[in-house]
């Protein structure tokens, strides 16, 4: 269960159409279960299911004929359809809408259909590219209990804008900016990366503005920030220390003795969002690729492609020379017979 | 190959493109039928073919135009061709759907040949019939495929539509500049059939413009997996 996250225009779409053998990739390969998706296209798409964002359906079908015919699409046996059909109805609980024209269905069902012809013949990985988008709340949570109990035997590829929903659902999180790989890891461990700062958010009511200098007198505190005002005439202040110790109860015994009231205290934590965020940030801006640059690696890329071609030629003759000279060899033994 | 041509069978006659079709050409097909049978009293049926040859050029647009277009602008392309099917069994599919519906329009429009048989009473000219209605299909196959293959080049069918009759309608005028045009014409190489004639070389123009541009259009749909 890997989560693709990645602000808009990183290219998560065009990975994901890479994946399942719509774009085919200008350098590099895919493999699916050891199998390329460009040289071995019909064994590698039959273990995939893909629902593509824009989820495209065939307005004139019912759900239930559109499954039908992703399931011949891909390949499922003729006695199992009936069958398979069934199960996957059920699996996204459309089976109420079953015979309605996709035309009429709410964007809510279109996306379940959309889901159902991934799942349709039991594809080992799955590639979903936002499937909630545009759902109401309800039907996201339905939807994402469903990608997670796929997820139990299911390899889920699902990509994301919705940070919540990614850490809730993934083990796994690839972050991608401009076309470019950021991190890979677990949430919480992308999350404790970009903790860096040990930051307590606290919340107190000082009518006679005393906190600065409060906390001031107590050591090891590097800064004071005032975030804002509450209309209820208490402040949210940004406490930062310098090392890791924990401030909290020495700084709840100082403000208590200068009669400063506590609202609330507690310590900042980096949200996978905020790890997103810093990581986005602090990707290098690359220097955009000059005309002559980018003719220059198209020229090396053509030249290395040719020379590939010809080692190529010159192992095929290789093999053909050897091919003859062991024919002449075993005819040379046929005649000494 | 088969789940495709099932599956645009079907949608030609789930939206009205199927009916509209059949409905237009046997209409125009019962004006001639009415015109030149009745008004001239001929019975040589196969002649009829002449003018129903013609009226393709210009309602074949409507079979072809969305073949690949719609889908394109739909996103449903994504659907097929990352299912496991090749593109070669996707482009066939479809181009034997679209064909399958002129075959039953041919069989709706033998009624006339029936009626013909009857006030000839008996059967005449079954042979320069099947041999005509052969060529027909010939003559369906190649401006199929042509249709196939410009709706294949843009992502709106009005566009498709439009080029697909301009073109053919450029391709039947073509012999009147110059013979040298006649190899590209399609309707002059259907000529023939309804006198009689088999002709091996028009066969083979037929065939091979079918061939040719069912083959372009397989070319366009892979090269625009590279090139997006």
């Amino acid at each position: 269960m890997s989560g693709f996250l990645g602000p808009n225009g990183a290219g998560k779409t065009t990975t994901m159409s890479i994946i399942t053998g719509y774009i085919e990739p200008s350098q590099g390969k895919v493999e699916i279960n050891g199998y390329n998706v460009s040289k071995k296209p019909r064994k590698a798409k039959r273990e995939i299911g893909y629902m593509p964002e824009t989820t495209p359906l065939y307005n004139e079908l019912t759900p239930k004929e559109f499954i039908k015919y992703m399931a011949e699409l891909k390949g499922v046996p003729r006695k199992m359809r009936k069958q398979e059909v069934e199960r996957v109805l059920k699996a996204v609980n459309i089976e109420d809408v079953k015979n309605k024209l996709i035309r009429n269905l709410s964007r809510g069902y279109k996306q379940r259909v959309s889901l159902a012809g991934a799942l349709v013949g039991n594809p080992k990985v799955l590639i979903l590219d936002e499937p909630t988008v545009g759902l109401d709340p309800k039907q996201v949570t339905q939807i994402r209990d469903l990608i997670k109990s796929l997820g139990k035997n299911h390899t889920v590829l699902l990509s994301s804008h919705i940070l919540s929903e990614v850490s809730q659902i993934c083990k796994k999180v690839i972050i991608i900016n401009k076309g470019k790989l950021v991190a890979i890891d677990t949430p919480k461990n992308l999350e404790a990366k970009t903790e860096k700062e040990n930051v307590l958010l606290i919340t107190v009511e000082d009518p006679e503005n005393k906190i600065e200098d409060v906390v001031k007198s107590i050591s090891n505190i590097k800064e004071i920030k005032l975030i804002k005002e509450l209309p209820d005439g208490t402040k949210q202040y940004s406490i930062s220390s310098n090392d890791n110790s924990d401030m909290r109860k020495e700084i709840f015994s100082v403000f208590a003795k200068n009669e400063i009231t506590i609202f609330e205290l507690k310590k900042a934590e980096m949200s996978l969002e905020d790890a997103f965020l810093n990581l986005i940030d602090n990707q290098k801006e690359e220097p955009e690729k000059t005309k002559a640059e980018i003719k220059k690696e198209k020229k090396e890329l053509k030249e290395k492609r040719k020379k590939e071609k010809e080692d190529k030629k010159i192992e095929k003759q290789n093999k053909k020379t050897e091919k003859n000279k062991e024919k002449t060899k075993n005819k040379k033994k046929g005649g000494d017979k | 190959m088969w789940a495709i041509i099932k599956k645009e069978v079907k949608t030609y006659f789930l939206s009205p493109i199927g009916y509209v079709f059949i409905g237009s050409f046997l209409l125009m097909s019962s004006f001639f039928f009415y015109q030149y049978i009745f008004y001239y009293g001929s019975v040589e049926y196969s002649y009829l073919f002449y003018y129903t040859a013609e009226l393709l050029t210009f309602t074949i647009a409507l079979l072809t135009m969305g073949m690949f277009s719609s889908e394109r602008k739909n996103g449903t392309e994504t659907l097929l061709l990352t299912s496991s099917r090749s593109i070669t069994s996707i482009v066939m599919g479809k181009f034997l759907a679209a064909l399958a519906v002129i075959l039953i329009t041919q069989i709706f429009s033998l009624i006339y040949y029936v009626i013909v048989c009857i006030f000839a009473k008996g059967i005449t000219g079954l042979t320069i019939t099947l041999t005509t209605l052969g060529g027909f299909m010939l003559l369906a196959m190649a401006y199929i495929a042509f249709g196939m293959f410009i709706s294949s080049l843009t992502e709106n069918q009005i566009i498709a539509g439009v080029v697909t009759i301009i073109l053919l309608l450029v391709s039947w005028f073509l012999p009147d500049l110059s013979p040298a045009f006649n190899i590209i014409s399609p309707l002059y190489q259907f000529q023939k059939y309804p006198g009689g004639v088999v002709g091996i070389s028009e066969t083979i123009t037929l065939l091979t413009q079918t061939i040719l541009f069912i083959l372009l259009t397989i070319i366009v749909l892979q090269r625009r997996k590279n090139l997006k």
